[in-house]
């Protein structure tokens, strides 16, 4: 058998279920007596057991199969394990993590493992049971506070009223044989008008698997009952939704979008030239590409929607070990964790994603020493979380620590000559754009955790040039929320074209709020800058003829206005004239030195003529 | 011998509607009841092989008849007879102890088969 066939499979499987131990292992580490991580690490451990000795990798087997003996003795008797079991299980998750791609390339051999295994000798000298337990308990059921018992999986007919009552009528049914526990979702959800009918539980008792079967059936509209093992089985919810996908090369979702995105300039051009040809027939099928062309991309970019719980997985293994470096105690939550974003896009958050949080715990989050002074409980807390809307995704990284120094960064500001010499106070806006000055930073040591002046300035260049913008809000002994907001996706989005002389430029949807004619007649001032009054709102105003610099002179009479939004920040754009909206392909460019920052891509119109994207983010 | 049925509802179309369907399903409905208190009273007297139940009612709702009557003898079969968005009630007579429900409007099939599923 041909075993590189499966390498790739092994490799992304393998990442999944030593994630998931890494990820249960945090668990574990903050309550040290709770049962169920331990089920879950020994499950994860076995599982790449498993398929490590199926691949032939002999030294990664032998590591998981002595983690997972350890484990097994560890599992009969929860209370045993100690800070020391579990540091040795995080670098055991982190070696076979690191040694599954040597394995696949072939290294196998090579990967030595002798210390961790003689400190897994060890460990297990430790905790083997003493007196009374000298003989190991082997048990093949889980621990029952661990929701022991058999999985017991209920559908209700759809399509029939009540399902969640039904759903408790089946509930009380089984309780009639037996001890009911562990119920997913909770009971409590079944008087929601919504609930789906479907439900699991774990059932403990000595009915046998066919009269529980029937008396769950007996509460009616039951469509099936399947009753598991008695063995842990996968728990429903979260991470059967996980794995509910195929996994197609991310290369050829590419491959596929790009071909899209030319069919859709192909398109642009075929709909102008519909539009000036008598023919009904060329209009229909234009017509008719145009919505197919439309549906195809939004099913293509459906596809490529990745949740984002794929790239926040590894930060609270992150932000733990970074609190332990720097002696912190932060406690770490993610919300939101599955919405969804363009693999594209959440590819790159990463690297802006770890900056922010890495600032969060090392500059935010105060000494437990500090926060007790500050009245403040000795841990602090760290929120990630992401929150989708109609267009855009807002991740937001939002400590409770001790918030940014204004004065410091402003004094720093101005003695460096970002800010005018006689500015007294920096608002949140003034403070994020002088922190994302490059080299800028107040840091007083260069640590190794942040503070090299390299970052919060890479922060923002790589959101906008995902076509995201970045907001700042921050309070002295309050703490900071730092807020990316980021288009859903990359790569084709609609515009609004507009022309200022010669050239059309395109102004990206999401960032448009309206468009207004331009009245001279309403024109104030705000801070010495001209500002136009929309329903008694004061804009900023940007001509974007003067922006540019373009010669000659702009039309006479009012100009078409496009009422820019991003966040809460809104201003006026005045252009001379609106060319109409279009599904632009955007092709993020490096700009050239010397142009001017409010661009953020080029893209080909249908025309074929190359027009400059303009970005929403920059001007506001 | 036939079932003997207690049909409890505080509208007179409905309790007439529900004797229709069991009578003609061969059931002998006993008696009847226009509130909670009476359902729990003509319960205690009557015996009945089943009660259906409606949810809202005066003088002590449907649910706290239950309550009543499951009390003093926990293996009375109850049926809840409810209307849409009621989910969260019918949840609640269900651990009350109601051992099935109908919902509104209903067909004569379904209110059979829920009766028959309660007398198993």
């Amino acid at each position: 058998m041909d075993l590189s066939r499966y390498a790739a499979l092994f490799q992304t499987e393998s990442r999944e279920h030593l994630g998931s131990c890494a990820q249960a292992l945090l668990e574990w580490e903050r309550d040290l007596k709770a049962t169920e991580p331990v089920v879950t690490v020994f499950r994860g451990m076995h599982t790449f057991k498993g398929m490590a000795a199926a691949m032939g990798f002999n030294h990664l087997t032998e590591l998981a199969h002595r983690t997972e003996t350890l484990l097994d003795v560890v599992r009969s008797d929860p209370g045993s394990a100690s800070r020391e079991l579990l540091d040795l299980l995080f670098r055991i998750v982190d070696a076979l993590e690191a040694g599954v791609p040597d394995a696949v390339a072939g290294g196998d051999g090579k990967l030595d493992f002798t210390p961790l295994l003689d400190e897994l000798t060890n460990a297990s000298a430790a905790s083997a049971p003493t007196g009374s337990w000298a003989i190991p308990v082997r048990e093949d059921r889980p621990a029952p506070a661990a929701g022991g018992g058999r999985l017991v999986r209920v559908v209700i007919r759809s399509g029939t009223a009540m399902r969640g009552a039904r759903a408790m009528l089946a509930l009380r049914k089984a309780e009639g044989l037996g001890k009911v526990n562990t119920i997913r979702p909770p009971a409590s959800t079944f008087e929601q008008e919504d609930f789906d009918g479907k439900l699991s539980f774990r059932f403990e008792g000595r009915a046998s698997d066919a009269s529980l079967i029937a008396a769950v059936q007996s509460a009616g509209d039951v469509a099936s009952v399947q009753v598991g093992e008695e063995t842990a089985v996968e728990e429903p919810g979260r991470k059967v939704e996980r794995r509910r996908q195929i996994r197609i090369d991310l290369r050829r979702l590419d491959a596929l979008m790009n071909q899209v995105g030319e069919l859709v300039v192909a398109k642009g051009r075929l709909s102008e030239l519909a539009s000036v040809s008598d023919s009904p027939d060329l209009k229909a099928v234009a017509a008719r590409i145009q919505r197919v062309t439309s549906e195809m991309h939004g099913e293509i970019v459906q596809a490529r929607m990745t949740p984002v719980w794929q790239v926040f997985d590894r930060f609270p293994r992150m932000v733990r070990d970074l609190s332990r470096q720097l002696n912190k105690r932060v406690a770490f939550e993610v919300e939101g964790e599955e919405n969804e974003m363009d693999r594209a896009i959440l590819d790159e958050i990463g690297d802006p994603l770890i900056h922010l949080l890495r600032n969060a715990v090392d500059h935010g989050i105060e000494s437990p020493a500090e926060r007790k002074k500050r009245n403040k409980p000795a841990e602090g807390r760290i929120l990630l979380s992401a929150m989708r809307d109609r267009t855009s995704v807002a991740i937001r990284v939002k400590d409770d620590g001790q918030g940014i120094d204004r004065q410091k960064v402003l004094a720093k500001a101005v003695k460096e000559g970002h800010v005018p010499s006689g500015t007294t106070t920096l608002t949140d806006d003034q403070l994020l754009r002088v922190l994302g000055r490059p080299g800028f930073s107040t840091a007083r040591a260069v640590t190794d955790v942040s503070g090299r002046g390299v970052g919060m300035d890479a922060v923002l260049s790589k959101v906008r040039a995902l076509g995201g913008s970045v907001e700042l809000e921050t309070a002295a002994g309050e703490g900071s929320t730092f807020t990316m907001r980021l288009p859903l996706t990359l790569a084709i989005v609609r515009a609004l074209l507009a022309r200022v002389g010669d050239e059309r430029y395109a102004v990206p949807l999401a960032g448009v709020a309206e468009t207004v004619e331009f009245n001279p007649v309403l024109v104030a001032s705000l801070e010495g800058k001209e500002a136009f009054v929309l329903r008694q709102e004061l804009l900023p105003t940007v001509r974007l003829r003067e922006r540019l610099g373009v010669i000659g002179s702009r039309p006479v009479g009012k100009a078409p206005t496009i009422i820019l939004q991003v966040g809460d920040r809104r201003c006026a754009l005045v252009v001379d004239a609106l060319v109409g909206q279009q599904e632009i392909v955007v092709e993020p460019f490096d700009a050239p030195k010397g142009m001017l920052p409010i661009f953020t891509g080029a893209t080909i119109l249908g025309d074929g003529v190359p027009a400059l994207i303009v970005d929403p983010a920059a001007l506001v | 011998m036939s079932h003997t049925v207690l049909v409890c509802d505080d509208a007179i179309f409905m309790r007439t509607m529900i004797s229709d369907i069991l009578a003609q399903a061969g059931f002998e409905v006993v008696g009847e009841a226009e509130t909670g208190r009476e359902a729990v009273d003509r319960y205690r007297k009557l015996k009945p092989d089943l009660v259906t139940m409606d949810i809202v009612m005066p003088d002590m709702g449907g649910i706290d008849a239950v309550r009543e009557i499951c009390k003093e003898d926990p293996d009375a079969k109850i049926l809840m007879c409810s209307a849409m968005g009621q989910q969260a009630l019918v949840v609640e007579a269900i651990q009350a102890g109601a051992k099935d429900f109908v919902v509104k409007p209903f067909q004569p099939s379904r209110v059979l088969e829920a009766v028959q599923r309660v007398l198993g």
